[in-house]
Formats: structure tokens, sequence, C-alpha cells
């Protein structure tokens, strides 16, 4: 057995202690750069409520304001990330041209589906309450009120909120946009022989239909 | 999406009422012969469109569906758009309290076999306040007072027990259901103390009017939602599926994580804690 000398007691001693501070630095780091997340997610999910709701809001033509939610939708939604979430397994499948295609519509899906309830948002107003932590995402919840409307709850699922904070998902009353989306493609996608195709021909078509 | 679903689990109890349960056990047979192979657990994209997609009964299902959609655009659907032209927004609101008020001792009932006190006591002083104060539950007062409203049934109380929702089932009329709130709906109808009370023709109007008002003013709430979904979705049985399935599962949730203390703020060992957090 080897004889425990006072030098390296020390040397033990000061590792131990070093290894104690670095992670507890590590740690409080951790937790700054949480709190850090959710203040930058709040503060864009309020930004970004509030440009959406001027311009919903707002006396310009339908025309003008389906331009101006493109670029807010372009700037603040992961469209392409949402786009490969909905395709599912179909995404790996996909030919370059195909998931070229389908990303193309897909943005167009997105922005249609806001512009063609301009109507229904009319008068919104969107308060912004507390921020959570869930995995690597950030979940901002909100109060969403129309006008002869109950108030309802809005969770924005945020991604990378440290460095260029990016909407991944919004949560109606527990009801995910995107997960929704998924389940129409892939009973879609199932129902026409998986024929991604099939599914990109039916997007136009929608898009075509709602524009 | 919670009017939509309220509204088809309004016409389950009317349907529950006029004795068709027995579809539910022929539904279940014929799931039973369909039991798809889930796809391995290393391919989390596959698992996740097996699980969405999941619906042994699909093929009887897609038939009630368009039945259903035929039914709601020819009657329910008009009627409900004349309801929203006819009837003034503050007037379908008061309906909408009243109606919610009656609803009460099912709520009650339930809240109490979920073991949540605290909902329990919110549904009951919501019922003192907005019977008295608001006007035989015309006003809303207590939501204002601290006593928000919540949905409850007995599907939900099973799915807090820990009873599984079984294959997804769409049925004529009913619209969305599982075999545990077909279950639950035939429970919360019988539980209700109105379908015990009286037994003349004046009771039975007045019930059956309960029931029609319900109807329309449920469906005139989701006219906006349910026209969006229509128009926008590549396969609204689907995205209908699915919405229903991730609204019951949000509710379990909802319902599993509130834990209010009931314990009030200023008893004096406690306080200054965070024992009342506010319901998500």
């Amino acid at each position: 057995m080897t004889e425990v000398t006072p030098r390296m007691f020390h040397r033990r001693a000061f590792l131990l202690l070093t290894s104690t501070f670095s992670l507890s630095g590590l740690l409080t780091g951790r937790m700054a750069a949480f709190a850090q997340g959710t203040e930058r997610a709040t503060a864009f999910v309020k930004t970004t409520g509030d440009k959406l709701v001027a311009v919903l809001n707002g006396s310009g033509s339908t025309e003008a304001k389906r331009r101006e939610l493109t670029i807010i939708i372009d700037a603040a939604v992961d469209v392409d990330g949402v786009g490969r979430f909905c395709l599912g397994r179909f995404w790996r499948q996909a030919s370059a041209d195909q998931q070229k295609r389908y990303l193309e519509l897909f943005h167009q899906v997105l922005v249609t589906s806001v512009t063609a309830k301009l109507g229904e948002y009319q008068g919104i107003k969107v308060t912004v309450g507390r921020a959570r932590q869930q995995e690597e995402e950030q979940i901002v919840s909100t109060i969403v009120e129309r006008p002869n409307n109950p108030p309802a709850a809005m969770d924005w699922v945020i991604t990378q909120p440290t460095t260029a904070p990016k909407i991944i998902d919004l949560i109606a009353e527990g009801t995910s946009l995107r997960i929704t989306q998924r389940s129409d493609y892939a009973s879609y996608l199932q129902r026409n022989n998986n024929s991604i195709d099939a599914l990109i021909g039916a997007m136009r078509q929608q898009v075509a239909e709602n524009s | 999406m919670p009017a939509t679903i309220r509204s088809r689990l309004f016409l389950l109890r009317a349907v529950c009422r006029w004795g068709f349960v027995s579809c539910l056990a022929l539904s279940l047979a014929i799931g039973l012969a369909a039991c798809a192979v889930e796809p391995p657990a290393d391919d989390p994209e596959a698992v996740a469109e097996f699980k969405e997609l999941d619906d042994p009964l699909e093929p009887t299902n897609r038939v009630f569906y368009v039945v259903y959609d035929r039914f709601d655009t020819y009657v329910l659907e008009p009627l409900a758009r004349t309801y929203r032209k006819v009837v003034p927004d503050p007037v379908r609101t008061g309906l909408t309290n009243t109606l919610s008020n009656l609803n009460t001792p099912v709520r009650l009932g339930n809240d109490i076999l979920e073991g949540k006190p605290r909902r329990a006591g919110d549904t009951t002083m919501r019922f003192l306040i907005n019977s008295t104060v608001g006007v035989l539950g015309v006003f809303d007062v207590a939501t204002g007072l601290g006593y928000p409203k919540h949905d409850n049934s007995f599907g939900l109380t099973l799915a807090n027990w820990g009873v599984p929702d079984g294959p997804y089932l769409f049925l004529p009329i009913v619209g969305p259901s599982s075999p545990r709130d077909l279950t639950g709906f035939a429970v919360d109808t019988v539980g209700d103390p109105f379908y015990w009370i009286g037994q003349g023709a004046v009771v039975k109007a007045l019930d059956w009017t309960r029931f029609y008002v319900e109807s329309v003013n449920s469906r005139e709430k989701a006219l906006d939602p349910i026209q969006s979904i229509k128009r926008t979705a590549l396969d609204p049985y689907a995205t209908f599926r699915s919405l229903y399935r991730q609204y019951r599962a949000s509710q379990l949730t909802k319902l599993r994580e509130d834990n209010r203390a009931t314990v009030p703020v200023w008893f004096p060992q406690i306080a200054g804690q965070e024992i009342n957090p506010a319901p998500r």
C-alpha cells in the first residue's frame, strides 16, 4: 500500500477543490444560460407577438398584410425545420428535388394558413406570460384574446433561445400545430401510396384554393 | 378546439340516452380483429407516425365520418350560423354560462372521484356564487373572484385512474370518441341528477330544450376552427382525430398537474410559501 504523504494529500485536496469549483462554475453557468434563455425567449415572443398583432389589426390591404406577414414569419419561424418535422420519416425518403419543392410549398402553406384567417384575427390581443425550459426548448405561455371569444391559452415553442431564437411550434389549448400537421400529411401519404409527389400536388392545390 | 369537442361530447350523452351504447361492443369486436405491428424503437419518426395513425377501426370510422359530415354540413352548421346571426353575443354568453352552471353536479362528482379538492372547491364556489350573484348562472362572476372554470367528465376520471382510451372511434352524430370516453359519458348521463328528476311532459321538454340549445351553442363556438380545418387540411378526418387525442391528453396532464393545496395562503405555518401555484 502506498503511504499518503502530506504533499499528496494537499494535491488531492487541491484537485478536489478545483474540480468542485469548476463543476459549480459549470452549473452556475448553465443555470445562468437557462435563465438568460428564458428571458430572451419571452422577449422574443413579446416582440414577434406585437409585430403580428400590429399587422393583423392594421388597416392595410389583404395583399399588403400578406407581404408583411411573410416577412415576419420568415424571420421568426424555423420554417424549414418545421417543414422537415411535418414530413416525418418521408423527409429521408424524398429526393433533393422533392425536398426543395416541398419546403417551398410548405412555406406558402404556412403563410396562407395565417392570411386565410385575417378576418378571424381582427381585434386580436396577445398577453405574454411565463416561460419554462423543456429539454432544449423554451416554452412561452401566452393568452390570446379575440372579440366575442373566451381567452385561449397558447404556448410558443422556441428553439435556440440564446443565439437566434426561432418559433418551432404553437400549442393552442394543448394541441400542437406541427403534430396536427404531421398527422394530416402522414395520413394523406398513407392513403396515396406514400407518394411524396401526390402530397406536393395536394399542397399546391391547397395553396391555390386558399390564397 | 375545446368547444368542438364539447359539442361532440354533449351529443354523445344524448346518443347514450337513446341506448346506442351497443355499437361500442360491435366496434370493439371489429377492433380486435385488426392489429398492426409497431415499428422498431430505433426509428422514432416511424414510431410517432405509427402512433398518430393508429386507428384499427379506420374503415368503419371513415364511413361514419362521411355521415357525420353530411349531417353537420346540412343541419348543424346552418343552424349554428343562424343562431350566431339571430342571437346577440351577450345572450349567447349568458346561455353558455347557464348551461355550464347546470352541469355542476356532474363536474363536482368527477372532481371528487379524481381526488382534486381544490377543483371540487372551485366548482362548488362557482355554483354558489353564479347561481345567486350571477342570477341563476347567467353571469360568470366567480371567475373574476378567483374560481376559474374547468371542464370535467367521467372519461377524464377514468383516464386519471389509468384506464387506457382504447381504439379511436368516430360515431355517427356523436363524432370523435373512444371506448373510455363513451363509457365515461354514459356514466355522466346517468349520474346527472337531471336524468332522474321528474317524469312529466314539461320536464322532458325542458331537458330536450337544454340538449338542443347546448348542441347549437357549442357548434356556434366551433364555427371558425371547423371551417378552417375543412378548408385547409388535406385529410380533415385525420386532423380531427389528431386534435381530439391531443386535446384529451392535454386535459389529463392539466388535471394531474393541478395539485394546489387546500390550506389557505394566510395559514401561519406556511405563509409566504408558494403553496397555491396557479394551474397551468
